[in-house]
């Protein structure tokens, strides 16, 4: 492997695959955005449905963590992608329309991959949300705060303190995650890495790429998530 | 729903347990070995800390099925990997997926085991250096048992993780019960019925696990149990 | 001289970053001679029984068990025993008890009696459950042997981690601080199981703030002050009519807690 080629081959020039990596990576960050926050909805639901008064909520509930975490991620986005146009397409016909239809990839990556962290974002709001002293909540109760007031003042902002390590590396878990919705043929940077290791017949070259491509992107967002922590816990600091 | 399909797809499916199975137990256990290993070379020295520490961020940082190609094709490009003894093994796409799983499991155990390491109490340690105990004595009889017991639960999750990343097998063209699985769906395009059956294998599987992961909890944990 | 100390301590510096906490610390214990080391929090005394099983490598000074020195070296600056397996005999053959008991939390009682001596000692198994019952009878926890230390008061702790310090056959007893860990009606059957000791004749150093007790236990007593012996003799003079300014009143201090 000698160097110059390699970045001849990887750079933005007429033969490098820079720009198709790029385009690649944008991508997966668009893929993994989507489905992160698709798993907080789901999650925020989950959680919701966890907490709630009434026990056939409860039960699904935990019947959507048990079955999401214990099932391979693989398996749910074949669910979706072969499962969706199954769907649909019965729909379809129903309508009147004869053909296949099917969900676009980067859908089937959203909500599969949603789906499946959203299941641990549960554990996470839930977690947090029984993190919070319970004296604050009557302290806001005491001044009066209803339900939905105290969400978005007190519980809310407190929960958030509390669930964003846990969400942190439910986005990792995402960010990784996302390579398995190359089976769909979305271009995200797994599937372009291995188009070229194959069409030039350099694999390493550009699945070491594609893992320091990972590895950034890792590292990176870690940092975001991190500052943000920081930022969050600033009650929490002494003052400097 | 069509129950006849259903059983004959449970049927097919089965069949890949037992590599799912061989899988995810020869990755967890050399894993664990491995993972204990680092945890312990983590603690023993600079250099040793240094090295584990890239070891678990790179490994932790990227895809598991970015690692199992970069093994299962990657490597191939080189000459001297083609020619080498191991190419028998490194040309097999299960040696090649153990691999990937064995390393990648290794990453994540070794942070579990580290945080079980750092829980063991500093004067059970001092107890056992002022009994005379050498320092390898001290981490068999005292230290690993005492963090071992401490990682157990974690480690339990670990494991599920680890039977749920044996489907990326299939990629690499293992009929484990993932492959079988896609190959059931693009016969029959019964998305959901095929979903269902696998789905409710790798549960029950993963149910076991939990089980026994809390039956060994409470068999090495008299100690935090109320007295009899 | 015809047999040697069974501990001698002889200039031992200890400094922990820029704190130096012994300040040349010098003591022989002859066989069978009890010694109560008193003195304020800070003033060294644990350190000086650490230094003494080496879970402490003094900076500068020797340490000598029943005539054996124990052979120290410098290496990249820092202090560290020239022979760990040496380190290894000598610690076996002293009997430690600490503050917090540390009794291994996934051994029984017998089970943390008979570790050192089957796995450092190697002494058959059945022999030594022999033996460590005899002990545990003798420290009152023998109903208790299958128990795990979580389900036992600190008492019985205490009294747990002295038969498991005995069941090493010790030359010499280390106590640091065996009671100031225990709730106060618990002291009682500690401080009965060690007097029983000192009975017997064992050679014991025993850090300790139970200064009634240590009059009446020890032969001799230490006052360590700032990291030096600041008096030491008889215990009824050490204790009661003390010649230092300080140590009297470190024991007025005690006496009007």
């Amino acid at each position: 492997m000698d160097l110059g080629g390699y970045f001849t081959l990887i750079g933005f020039g007429p033969t490098g695959w820079g720009d198709q990596l790029l385009a690649a990576a944008l991508m997966t960050l668009a893929v993994s955005a989507s489905a992160f926050f698709a798993s907080l909805a789901f999650g925020l639901v989950g959680a919701a449905a966890k907490l709630a008064p009434s026990a056939p909520l409860r039960w699904l509930a935990e019947a959507y963590t048990t079955i999401f975490r214990g099932v391979p991620d693989l398996l749910v986005i074949y669910l979706f992608y072969f499962g969706g146009s199954q769907a649909l397409s019965a729909l379809g016909h129903l309508f009147g329309h004869a053909g296949f239809l099917g969900l676009n990839a980067f859908m089937v990556g959203t909500l599969a991959v949603g789906l499946v962290a959203g299941a641990y974002q549960t554990e996470v709001i839930r977690g947090a949300y029984f993190a919070i002293p319970p004296g604050e909540i009557e302290a806001a109760r005491a001044v009066g705060m209803g339900r939905l007031l105290m969400l978005r003042r007190i519980t809310g902002p407190r929960a958030l303190r509390f669930a964003l390590p846990g969400m942190g590396n439910v986005w990792q878990q995402v960010l990784k995650e996302s390579a398995l919705i190359s089976v769909t043929g979305l271009a995200e940077i797994l599937r372009e890495i291995h188009i070229g290791a194959g069409s030039t017949h350099l694999p390493f070259d550009f699945y070491v790429t594609g893992f320091f491509l990972y590895l950034a992107l890792t590292t990176l967002s870690g940092f975001l998530f991190r500052g943000a922590e920081a930022w969050t816990m600033r009650a929490e600091r002494r003052p400097a | 729903m069509d129950l006849a399909f259903l059983i004959a797809t449970m049927e097919r499916l089965l069949a890949g347990v037992p590599l799912t199975l061989e899988l995810s137990a020869l990755s967890i256990s050399t894993g664990a070995a491995i993972a204990v290993l680092f945890a312990v070379l983590r603690t023993s020295s600079r250099v040793g800390e240094w090295l584990v520490r890239a070891y678990v961020y790179m490994l932790r940082g990227t895809p598991l099925l970015l690692q199992i190609f970069l093994i299962y094709y990657g490597l191939a490009q080189f000459a001297a990997v083609r020619e080498s003894l191991l190419w028998p093994f490194l040309r097999e796409p299960f040696w090649c997926a153990l691999l990937a799983l064995t390393l990648n499991t290794a990453a994540y155990g070794s942070e579990i085991v580290r945080g079980g390491l750092q829980s063991v109490a500093q004067g059970a340690i001092d107890a056992g250096r002022a009994a005379g105990m050498s320092r390898l004595l001290l981490y068999r009889r005292i230290v690993l048992p005492l963090a071992l017991r401490q990682a157990l639960p974690a480690y339990g999750n670990e494991m599920i993780a680890m039977v749920k990343s044996t489907s990326l097998a299939s990629i690499v063209t293992l009929m484990e019960l993932s492959g079988i699985a896609y190959a059931v769906i693009s016969e029959t395009y019964r998305a959901f019925e095929t979903f269902l059956c696998a789905g409710s294998i790798y549960l029950a599987i993963n149910f076991l696990i939990a089980r026994g992961i809390a039956w060994a909890e409470h068999r090495l944990n008299p100690h935090l149990r109320p007295a009899a | 001289m015809s047999t040697p100390a069974a501990i001698s301590v002889r200039d031992l510096h200890k400094r922990f970053g820029a704190n130096e906490v012994l300040k040349g610390v010098s003591l022989e214990a002859q066989a069978g001679e009890v010694i109560a080391i008193i003195g304020a929090s800070g003033s060294g005394k644990s350190t000086l029984l650490r230094c003494i099983s080496l879970l402490e490598v003094p900076d500068e000074g020797s340490v000598a068990i029943a005539g054996e020195a124990i052979s120290l070296r410098t290496r990249r600056g820092r202090r560290e025993p020239a022979d760990r397996a040496q380190v290894n005999r000598i610690r076996a053959s002293l009997g430690f008890v600490f503050q917090s008991f540390n009794l291994w939390a996934h051994m029984t009682v017998l089970e943390n009696v008979i570790e050192a001596p089957v796995h450092v000692q190697r002494r058959p198994r059945r022999e030594a459950i022999a033996e460590a019952e005899v002990i545990l009878k003798k420290v009152g926890m023998v109903e208790k042997r299958h128990a795990y230390p979580a389900h036992l008061s600190g008492g019985q702790q205490q009294r747990a981690a002295i038969a498991r310090a005995l069941a090493m056959r010790p030359k010499a007893l280390l106590f640091d601080e065996p009671t100031s860990a225990l709730d106060p009606e618990l002291v009682g059957e500690v401080l009965r199981v060690i007097r029983s000791l000192a009975e017997e004749g064992r050679t014991m150093l025993i850090v300790t703030h139970e200064m009634a007790f240590a009059a009446e236990v020890s032969d001799r007593a230490i006052f360590l002050d700032a990291g030096r012996i600041e008096e030491e003799g008889p215990p009824a003079q050490v204790l009661r009519d003390p010649s230092s300014e300080r140590c009297r009143q470190f024991l007025l201090r005690y006496i009007n807690r």
